[in-house]
C-alpha cells in the first residue's frame, strides 16, 4: 500500500523544519520513505536513467512542489536557497516559522473556542480548528467548560455556495477570476472578469465586492447567482484594493432597507406587525383599520401586495399604482 | 481525502509541539485538547513513529502509547526546532480573525465575553503578524436583536420559561405562547432553540420576529431534544408534506434562491418551474401575492385560488 499523503508531508516538514543548512531535492527524496518507494533515488542511484526513470523524475518532481505548496497552506515559509556552485536547496528556518510568544487566559481561550467553530466551510472549518490546536500547543489553557458564564451562543457562518472557496483564495492571492453570472431577474449567465476585493456574509449569504473589468466599475455579485466554475488568472492584479468597500450598503439598496422616502398605508388591526415596527407615525381610525406612515424604498410595493386585503396603500400615488398593477396582475392568475 | 492529510499534517505538527511539553500525557485529556475523538488520536500516534528527519538515520520520532498515556522517548533526535510552536498559516489567521471578529459584533452578546474576543483578537493580529492581513477579505455580519437575545440568553443561563408574543408572516399574525429555551445561534440571523408549550413541540424562533418577551418565574423544563443539526439547513421539509409547484418568469428566478426546492426546471422564456415541499402551503400565499406577474401557483389550486381571492378582495378595496 502506498504511503498515506500526510505521512509523506510530515516528513518533510520534518526535514525541512530539522536542517539548518538547505538540503537538495535529492537529499529529500532520499530521506523520506515515501519518495523512494515511490519513485526510486533518482538520477546517481543504483538503476540506469531509461525513459521510465525520466518518467518517474517528472513524477517526483510534480508530487514534490505539490507537497511544498501544500506545506505553505499549512503556513510553512519554506526558502530556496541557490548555492554558489548553482545547487538549489530547501529549508523552513526555525526563526521564520517560529509563532511569537502569545499568552491567551482562560476567558481569551473560551471565547475562541467559540469562534473557531463558527465555519460550516470546510476548508476554514479545517483552518480554525488547525490555529486553535497551534494556539493549544504553545500553552493556550482548555476551557473547562465553553457555556459555564458565557453567551449561550451558536453563531454558525454557512457557505455552501461553491463560489466561495476559489474565490476566497484569489481575494486573498490577488488574482483576477472570470466566471459566468446571472443577474437577479435575467434568464441567460453572462462571463464576468473580476478583480476580487472582498467577501462578505449578510444575512447568511455571501456577496463579492471587486472591479469589472469589463465594465470599469466597482460590482457587487450574488455568490449563489454564479454559475458554473470560477476560474483565476494567474498573475496577480496590482490595482490598489480600496481600504473600505461598500458590500453591504449595496445589498442593503437591494433589498429595499435604503428608504428613500415615506409612504402612508392603511393596516387591519391585528395584523402588519413588521409594517407596525418600523413605523415612523400610527394613528388609530377607529374603523377596525390603523394608519402608518413607514419609510419608503426600492421593493417596498412588492412586499405590502404579500399582506393582501389587509393593507391599503394611501400614498404616495406611484406606490398605489404599482400596488393595484401587481394586485391586478395576481387576480387575473 | 486530500483534505483530511492536510488536516492530518497540520494536527501532527501540533501535537508533536504539545508532546514535547507533556511527558506522559493522558490519551483523553491530549484529545480533548485537540478537539479529536480518541480514535483520531491513536491514528495520529500510529503515524509518527514514521515520520523524522531521515527513515534510515534512527531518528524517526520514537512516540508510544499504552493506550492511556503517551511517551515520547526521543524528543531531541529530530533536530532541536522539532516540536517549536509554527506560526500561523494565512487561511488559519483568516478563519479564526474573521469567526472571532463576527462573534464580537452580536448585539446582545454579554460583555464580558465581547472583552475577551475583542482582547484575544487583539493578541492574535500580533501573533500572525502580515499574516492577518488576508483576513480583511472577508468579513460577515449576524443580524440579531440585541434587547431579546440578551433576554433569551439570561433565560438559558437561569434555567427559565419564557412568555413570548411571536409574529408569524406566513399568518401574518400575533401569537402568544411560554416557551422552554433550548440555545441560541445565529446562521445569518439569530434563533432560539425551544420546546413550545402550546405545540408540545421543539420550535425555533427568529429574534427579529419576537414582538414582545418576558422572562418567567417558572423553571424551563425542556424535554431531552437531541439539538438540530444545523449544516442541514434550517428548513427541512419532510417527505410527507404536500408538493407546491410554482413557475416564475425571469424575474422571479430568485424564488428559487430564498425556498429551500426538491427541483428547479429551466423554461424555454428563460424561468424556472420550481417544486417545493411545505407542512403548511397555505403560508404561502405571500409568495403568490408577491409574485405578481412575474409567477404563478401551478399546484394545489387551492392556493392559487386564495391568492386570486385576496388579490380580487384587495382590488375591490382600492375601488377597483
Amino acid at each position: 500500500m502506498a504511503i498515506a499523503k500526510a505521512e509523506r508531508l510530515m516528513n518533510l516538514a520534518l526535514c525541512l523544519l530539522g536542517t539548518r543548512r538547505p538540503l537538495s531535492k535529492r537529499e529529500l527524496r532520499t530521506s523520506i520513505e515515501a519518495y523512494l518507494e515511490a519513485f526510486g533515488p533518482g538520477h546517481g542511484g543504483t538503476s540506469a536513467p531509461s525513459d521510465t526513470a525520466t518518467g518517474s523524475e517528472d513524477a517526483f518532481n510534480r508530487m514534490f512542489e505539490r507537497d511544498k505548496d501544500d506545506l505553505r497552506e499549512l503556513g510553512l515559509i519554506i526558502e530556496t536557497v541557490e548555492s554558489v556552485e548553482g545547487d538549489i536547496g530547501y529549508l523552513a528556518r526555525r526563526d521564520s516559522n517560529r509563532l511569537p510568544p502569545i499568552t491567551l487566559d482562560v476567558e481569551e481561550a473560551a471565547a475562541l473556542g467559540v469562534a473557531a467553530k463558527v465555519w460550516q466551510q470546510a476548508r476554514l472549518a479545517g483552518a480554525a480548528s488547525g490555529a486553535l490546536q497551534k494556539l493549544r500547543a504553545a500553552g493556550m489553557p482548555l476551557a473547562e467548560d465553553a457555556y459555564e458564564g458565557h453567551s449561550a451562543l451558536e453563531p454558525r457562518i454557512p457557505a455552501h455556495e461553491a463560489a466561495f472557496e476559489p474565490l476566497m483564495l484569489a481575494a486573498r492571492d490577488r488574482r483576477p477570476v472570470t466566471f459566468d453570472y446571472r443577474k437577479a431577474n435575467s434568464a441567460r449567465a453572462e462571463q464576468r472578469q473580476v478583480e476580487p476585493w472582498t467577501l462578505e456574509c449578510w444575512r447568511g449569504h455571501w456577496y463579492l465586492a471587486g472591479w469589472d473589468r469589463d465594465r470599469g466599475a466597482e460590482r457587487v455579485f450574488r455568490l449563489s447567482r454564479i454559475t458554473g466554475r470560477v476560474r483565476s488568472r494567474g498573475v496577480p492584479f496590482t490595482a490598489p484594493v480600496p481600504d473600505h468597500v461598500t458590500v453591504r450598503e449595496t445589498v442593503e439598496t437591494w433589498a429595499g432597507e435604503n428608504a428613500t422616502g415615506t409612504a402612508l398605508i392603511k393596516v387591519r388591526a391585528g395584523h402588519g406587525y413588521p409594517l407596525r415596527a418600523r413605523a415612523i407615525a400610527t394613528r388609530d381610525l377607529g374603523d377596525g383599520w390603523d394608519e402608518l406612515e413607514i419609510p419608503s424604498g426600492h421593493g417596498l410595493d412588492a412586499w405590502l401586495v404579500e399582506f393582501g386585503p389587509d393593507v391599503i396603500v394611501l400614498g404616495p400615488a406611484e406606490l398605489r399604482a404599482d400596488v393595484i398593477d401587481r394586485l391586478r396582475a395576481v387576480a387575473k392568475g | 481525502m486530500a483534505g483530511n492529510a492536510i488536516d492530518q499534517t497540520r494536527r501532527m505538527l501540533s501535537l508533536v509541539t504539545y508532546l514535547r511539553e507533556r511527558p506522559g500525557a493522558r490519551v483523553a485529556d491530549v484529545a480533548r485538547a485537540f478537539g479529536i475523538t480518541e480514535d483520531e488520536l491513536i491514528g495520529d500516534l500510529d503515524v509518527l513513529p514514521m515520520c523524522g528527519t531521515s527513515f534510515r538515520g534512527g531518528d524517526l520520532l520514537d512516540i508510544d502509547t499504552d493506550g492511556d498515556r503517551i511517551w515520547w522517548h526521543n524528543p531531541d533526535a529530530s533536530g532541536t526546532s522539532t516540536g517549536e510552536p509554527l506560526r500561523l498559516a494565512a487561511d488559519e489567521a483568516t478563519a479564526l480573525l474573521v469567526a472571532a471578529r463576527a462573534v464580537a459584533t452580536l448585539p446582545g452578546l454579554r460583555e464580558s465575553d465581547r472583552q475577551a474576543l475583542v482582547r484575544a483578537t487583539a493578541k492574535i493580529e500580533t501573533a500572525a503578524g502580515d499574516t492577518a492581513a488576508a483576513s480583511s477579505r472577508l468579513s460577515v455580519t449576524f443580524e440579531s436583536e440585541g434587547g431579546v437575545f440578551a433576554d433569551v440568553d439570561r433565560a438559558i443561563a437561569e434555567r427559565r420559561r419564557v412568555w413570548l408574543r411571536y409574529y408569524s408572516p406566513a399568518r401574518d399574525e400575533l401569537t402568544e405562547r411560554e416557551v422552554d429555551p433550548i440555545r441560541l445561534f445565529a446562521v445569518g440571523h439569530t434563533y432560539v432553540e425551544a420546546w413550545c408549550r402550546l405545540s408540545e413541540a421543539r420550535r425555533t424562533f427568529r429574534l427579529d420576529r419576537v414582538a414582545e418577551i418576558r422572562l418567567l418565574d417558572e423553571r424551563s423544563d425542556p424535554p431531552p431534544v437531541e439539538p438540530r443539526d444545523l449544516s442541514e439547513g434550517l428548513v427541512q421539509p419532510a417527505a410527507e408534506d404536500p408538493e407546491v409547484v410554482v413557475e416564475v418568469g425571469p424575474g422571479g428566478r430568485w424564488v428559487a434562491e430564498y425556498y429551500p426546492h426538491d427541483s428547479a426546471e429551466e423554461l424555454p422564456d428563460g424561468g424556472l418551474r420550481i417544486t417545493l415541499r411545505t407542512p403548511d402551503p397555505a403560508s404561502l400565499r405571500r409568495l403568490a401575492l408577491r409574485l405578481g406577474r412575474d409567477g404563478r401557483i401551478v399546484t394545489p389550486p387551492e392556493l392559487a385560488e386564495s391568492a386570486r381571492d385576496a388579490a380580487r378582495e384587495a382590488l375591490a378595496a382600492y375601488g377597483e
